[in-house]
């Protein structure tokens, strides 16, 4: 009896044994992680060059980078339209982003401590589309980098060539998927240094701040190509440039940014800190250029911003400011803004952020007064 | 009912033949189920990391001989703006007393759209500092584990003979198990650090590429190459594939002398499934005589087989697990000595590994013991009661089994002489051999027992002769006992002497290869015959030497042609030792002008044989320089690859390669020079530089060494195949001896002594083990000879020298004789303490 249950027992172990071995190894859920938003971003080392105090700006050297900060960019944006009235927006913008204070002298040519990113969109209002795409390579081996005057800054095929030796007149190049911009940009006004003569503060602690000039007004023309067509566009394109070593404070949220440019000649560029309470950070600062060139430096209490809607993305869930009113009484402007397109937000890059090509109207006559970009970091966690 | 335990108690009362029984099949099932396991493994691992390293690529731009320009990349993503693709640099490290590991030097902003593993760096600043930081890395948290290495912690590599200091920056974060298996031993570092780790600073191993498929991807090939028309895309299948057939003919022949042991398995179930129905057949003719029907009888003696069978085969599985795990450790030694740096972790048992040797295990047992069970079965009961009728019979059929066996040999013989079928035509004409051998050995029992009364006429009166009759007398049990032992022992004899030719050819190949005193090689732990090249300034230092006749150069890289890579050796060495090298075709003297000029290569044997190519036809080659095409001058044996490899001179390698550098140095001392007075002049200038200083006598031992390792597994199956044939022997002859019990009693009670008794046995034993051996030696042979000659040369493309050790003859007479001699023991010793009396109650 005893023999039996043994090879019962025996029997069942060659039946189960294969059985036993088809189970197959679980695939995990791969861990979230964003770890190139953390090599550009994060906690600053100590070590880097930080903006503390105003600086002569030197033209055109200050054009190129500023290697000894930690975070620089060259921000093209612009609103275009084809002789038959067409309208586009387009954003070309380039990032250095030091991971380290000081590059190490190394034998291979792969070896670098700066990394360059690219965000490249087009917005097609007739089109209802918006194409956004990223670049993020390391600035070596000639993959990406900036410098030498003329300008000249290219992350693989994309670039930005200056092709005048004084001011930044320069030529845009992108593509991917089939869109491409090809475009020349050419000052038609001053250089305007915002914040305290070009320092910008961003915080309430010292050094917490950036050098930051823009050129609101580039007169452009070129040709922007979508979904297989080719159009020749002119318009207006605005540049921002700004360097330093600072992150958003603990209090800190993100930032809308407003770069509009009046028919009248005028510019108005205004930032706004918000705190993570939904309250305007104090040191949030703008500039107006006037039609003469002056410029007018702006406090946070010298501006009236009202938010008149909101819009969700429905592919990241965030929801956006969608409609400003924007009152500057001292300068007798009482200006609405409004998106060209609700969605133009950046929600495949690294970093997910709206950046959009918007018009500017009279609240009273409801007559164009103008265009412009607007930038919204920071809702990201915002799904109510 | 009654019927079933009437069998059961059959089987309870002859424990020892069942066991031996189990024993034969667990064996056979065991050896091929581990054989199978250790292959599958190995392929299954390479296969993983190949996957995990390559990734989502489509194709692969490799650089072959001394890797890519770095500037590819940049014009590839700068110029024409391609975009999904990624640059690696690659190579092997060792980390000093403990293991090798692959470096992965990668961009990793570049590669989110290629690899799941890399585009993910968990941990704050990790992505940081792996770029920004010179001489970081990533490692699995395994690995890093194993190598006790912490975060953060520091761990030394070492390569081309120069130590390298680690950080560990961070761990690998695979999103699956099958990455996460392919990246165990490997380290992940920016390409920067690869580059400067490996000294392969401006280059870069390989791109690998995605591209879409249908136009999309089309139109991007089509760009790529029509901007750089010297380079080779390959599908990121192919190089795998290429890998994977390189091992095949490898893992084929393994897989094949598993089959064998198994064939002799076979061999011994059918003899004890004969043997356990024959014994009865007067029991199953009682049962048919009462009335059971020829149904109930076939199903009373399948069930016992079937039982043996299960249990058997759960035995042999469990047995070819355990064998497995070593034998994967052999394979995977074997893998990286010939041909690339693998990793085996852990042995997995494979379900399709066990389900194979279980089918072959139960299919086997039962179709073995077929022929009997019907002949059991289909008797009439008059008949199947008679011995001597069966036995008649026997003799009767035993020479239509010879003519059977003859057509089958004549069969297998047409199958082995046609080239184009193969390695598998190899092995069925292989394995029909001996199976017509085998049938003819009962035909031959018939003639050779008679013969061998002379040689026991030692033993006093009638025993000789009664012993010798008594063989023929039990040709049922005898005969196919016999052809058991012939198949098991012969499989033993060939694969022993394949494997001393082998040897022997080796031997005689390195004596012809290696003239040189001394050698020079960069210092490194690792096997694997590339080796990275000396440092050129070191060359210079001790290039002149005093005492030194001529020196000669070498520099062996690896190319990447269409039909995957290929081996290229750089020589430049004297006329004396080029004539030296011992050709196939052509002559050293004939093609020594045109190969040192440059206006000709060389190729070895399995080069040849592999791609069917002859002196006078020519080889066309992917270089920096541009494709070119040289004729063969001549072939030349080879045994250091399997693959092949294509020898061009110096000269000829720089003009096509713009690569000065070499990786191995031979000094041919001036008469009176010892090999030790060179050592140390090249030690006094080569100063700190870590390289390998070999003499002649000491490279020779060292390859014959790596030979040895490789054919180590062999070694392992022969062995197996040796207990196979001994336990069969033993079983078998032991089998026929009890069941002689009732016979020997009236020997006993006619008035014959235990001693006699013993005499009696022991020559019947030793008359049967004596022919086994006899019969097995020409089967040997020819086993021998088939591997030898046909298995090898067309999985291998080597030609073997036919050498026949002696010894393994008489170690094959040796094990026939001593197991039947053993097997006389246990019977006899069992009949001497009985009482004739109640051995002649005795029924069955």
């Amino acid at each position: 009896m005893k023999s039996r249950t043994l090879l019962i027992i025996l029997f069942l172990f060659v039946l189960l044994l294969p059985l036993a071995l088809f189970l197959q190894p679980k695939v995990k859920e791969p861990p979230a992680s964003f770890s190139v938003a953390d090599a550009l971003g994060g906690i600053v080392e100590p070590g880097f060059a930080r903006a503390t105090l105003p600086r002569t700006f030197t033209f055109p050297i200050d054009h190129g980078p500023h290697p000894r900060f930690r975070t620089e960019w060259w921000y093209f944006t612009g609103n275009l339209h084809t002789t038959s009235g067409r309208r586009f927006g387009y954003q070309l913008t380039f990032f250095r982003s030091a991971l380290t204070p000081a590059p190490v002298s190394r034998t291979s040519r792969w070896g670098t401590n700066d990394i360059f990113m690219a965000h490249f969109t087009i917005t097609d209002v007739q089109g209802k589309r918006f194409h956004s795409f990223e670049r993020i390579s390391r600035a070596a081996l000639g993959l990406a980098g900036a410098g030498g005057i003329p300008l000249a800054i290219h992350l693989e095929d994309w670039s930005a060539v200056g092709f005048s030796g004084k001011s930044l007149d320069t030529e845009l190049k992108a593509s991917s998927e089939g869109k491409a911009i090809r475009l020349r940009l050419k000052a038609d006004g001053p250089v305007m240094l915002n914040g305290d003569r070009g320092l910008s503060r961003k915080g309430r602690e010292p050094g917490n701040a950036s050098y930051y000039y823009s050129i609101p007004r580039l007169a452009t023309s070129g040709t922007i190509r979508v979904d297989g067509e080719e159009f020749d566009v002119a318009g207006l394109s605005w540049l921002d440039r700004e360097w330093g070593t600072t992150s958003l404070e603990q209090s800190q949220a993100g930032w809308d940014w407003f770069g509009l440019q009046l028919d009248d000649g005028r510019a108005l560029m205004f930032y706004r800190l918000r705190q993570k309470d939904g309250s305007t950070d104090p040191v949030s600062a703008g500039t107006l250029l006037q039609v003469d060139g002056t410029m007018r430096s702006l406090a946070a209490a010298d501006l009236q911003l009202e938010i008149g809607a909101w819009w969700r993305s429905p592919k990241s869930g965030s929801r956006y400011p969608a409609h400003w009113r924007i009152r500057l009484p001292s300068e007798g402007l009482d200006l609405e803004v409004v998106p060209l397109l609700a969605d133009q937000e950046l929600n495949a890059t690294t970093v997910r952020y709206w950046e959009g090509a918007v018009v500017v109207r009279d609240v009273k006559s409801g007559s164009s007064r103008g265009s412009g970009y607007v930038e919204l970091t920071g809702y990201d966690g915002m799904k109510r | 009912m009654i019927l079933w335990r009437a069998g059961w108690r059959h089987m309870l009362r002859h424990p020892w033949q069942n066991l031996l029984a189990l024993i034969g099949i667990a064996l056979g099932v065991g050896v091929v189920t581990a054989v199978d396991l250790a292959n599958e493994s190995a392929v299954r691992s390479f296969r993983f990391s190949a996957t995990a390293l390559a990734g989502k690529a489509t194709h692969t731009i490799a650089g072959g001989a001394s890797s890519l320009d770095e500037e590819i990349y940049r014009k590839l993503r700068v110029d024409l703006g391609v975009r999904s693709c990624a640059p690696v640099v690659e190579g092997t490290v060792y980390i000093p007393g403990k293991h090798s590991l692959r470096l992965i030097g990668i961009d990793p902003l570049a590669e989110s759209s290629l690899r799941t593993f890399s585009s993910r760096f968990p941990g704050k600043g990790v992505l940081k500092k792996l770029i920004a930081m010179p001489y970081t890395a990533l490692l699995l948290p395994e690995t890093s584990h194993r190598l006790e290495i912490g975060k953060g912690g520091t761990f030394s590599v070492e390569t081309q003979g120069k130590r390298h200091e680690l950080v560990l920056a961070g761990f690998l974060e695979p999103d699956n198990d099958l990455t996460r298996t392919g990246l165990e031993w490997v380290v992940v570092t920016d390409i920067a650090t690869a580059q400067e780790i490996l000294a392969l600073e401006g280059k870069i191993s390989r791109i690998d590429l995605h591209l879409s498929e249908g136009t999309e991807g089309d139109a991007v090939l089509k760009l790529i190459q029509s901007n750089f028309p010297g380079i080779k895309i390959t599908p990121a299948g192919a190089r795998a594939g290429a890998l994977d057939r390189m091992t095949k003919a490898f893992r084929l022949n393994l897989t094949a002398l598993s089959l064998l042991v198994l064939v002799v398995g076979m061999f011994l179930i059918y003899n004890t499934t004969t043997f356990s129905v024959i014994r009865r057949r007067r029991f199953l003719g009682l049962l048919r005589a009462i009335g059971v029907t020829r149904t109930e009888i076939f199903m009373l003696v399948f069930a016992e087989v079937a039982l043996l069978a299960l249990l058997g085969t759960a035995a042999g599985l469990l047995f070819g697990v355990v064998l497995g795990q070593n034998l994967t450790y052999l394979v995977t030694r074997t893998i990286n000595d010939l041909y690339f740096v693998m990793d085996i972790q852990d042995v997995r048992i494979l379900p399709n590994s066990l389900l194979k040797g279980a089918l072959l295990g139960i299919g086997g047992t039962l179709v073995a013991a077929l022929p009997p069970l019907r002949e059991a079965t289909a008797a009439p009961p008059r008949a199947v009661l008679s011995r001597a009728n069966l036995e008649a019979s026997y003799r009767r059929r035993a020479p239509q089994t010879a003519v059977v066996g003859l057509i089958v040999l004549i069969v297998a013989t047409g199958i082995l002489a046609v080239q184009s079928w193969g390695l598998v035509g190899g092995f069925a004409g292989l394995f029909l051999l001996i199976i017509g051998y085998a049938f003819l050995v009962p035909t031959t029992v018939l003639v050779l027992a008679p013969l061998s009364r002379p040689l026991l006429s030692i033993l006093p009166g009638p025993l000789g002769r009664m012993a010798a009759r008594g063989v023929v007398v039990s040709l049922s049990r005898t005969g196919v006992a016999t052809a058991a032992l012939v198949v098991a022992v012969s499989a033993g004899i060939g694969v022993g002497i394949m494997v001393g030719s082998f040897r022997l050819t080796v031997e005689r190949w390195l004596e012809s290869w290696l003239k040189a005193d001394v050698y020079v090689t960069t210092a490194g732990t690792g096997s694997g015959r590339q080796k990275p090249p000396l440092d050129a300034e070191l060359v210079d230092r001790i290039r002149h030497l005093p005492g030194v006749a001529f020196i000669s150069f070498t520099r062996r890289i690896s190319v990447e042609t269409p039909e995957g890579p290929v081996d290229l050796l750089a020589m430049e060495q004297s006329r004396d030792t080029f004539m030296g090298y011992r050709f196939t075709e052509g002559t050293g003297a004939d093609a020594w002008a045109p190969f040192s000029t440059g206006t000709a290569i060389i190729i070895s044997e399995p080069y040849a044989y592999r791609h069917k190519l002859h002196a006078g036809d020519r080889v066309t080659l992917p270089a920096p320089g541009g494709t070119f095409s040289l004729p063969i001058a001549g072939v030349f044996y080879d045994y250091g690859s399997d693959a092949g490899v294509i020898a061009i001179s110096r000269s000829a390698y720089i003009r096509y390669w713009h690569d000065r550098s070499v990786d191995g140095i031979g000094y041919y001392a001036q008469p009176g020079v010892t090999s030790n007075m060179l050592d140390a002049e090249i030690r006094a200038r080569s100063g700190t530089s870590s390289i390998n200083i070999i003499p002649n006598r000491e490279l020779k031992k060292m390859s014959l060494a790596v030979f040895d390792r490789t054919f180590a597994i062999t070694n392992v199956l022969r062995f197996v195949i040796i207990i196979v044939a001994f336990v069969g022997i033993l079983s078998a002859l032991m089998a026929i001896q009890v069941e002689r019990a009732r016979e020997l009693a009236v020997a006993r009670a006619v008035g014959l002594t235990p001693g006699q008794v013993w005499g009696l046995v022991c020559g019947e034993t030793f008359i049967i083990g004596l022919i086994a051996g006899l019969l097995s030696l020409p089967l040997g042979i020819l086993q021998a000879l088939v591997l030898i000659r046909v298995i090898n040369r067309r999985s291998f493309g080597w030609t073997m020298e036919f050498s026949l050790d002696p010894a393994l003859l008489l170690q094959a007479m040796v094990l026939a004789i001593s197991a039947a001699l053993l097997a006389a023991i246990y019977p006899s010793f069992a009949m001497s303490r009985t009482s004739p009396a109640l051995a002649l109650k005795e029924e069955e």
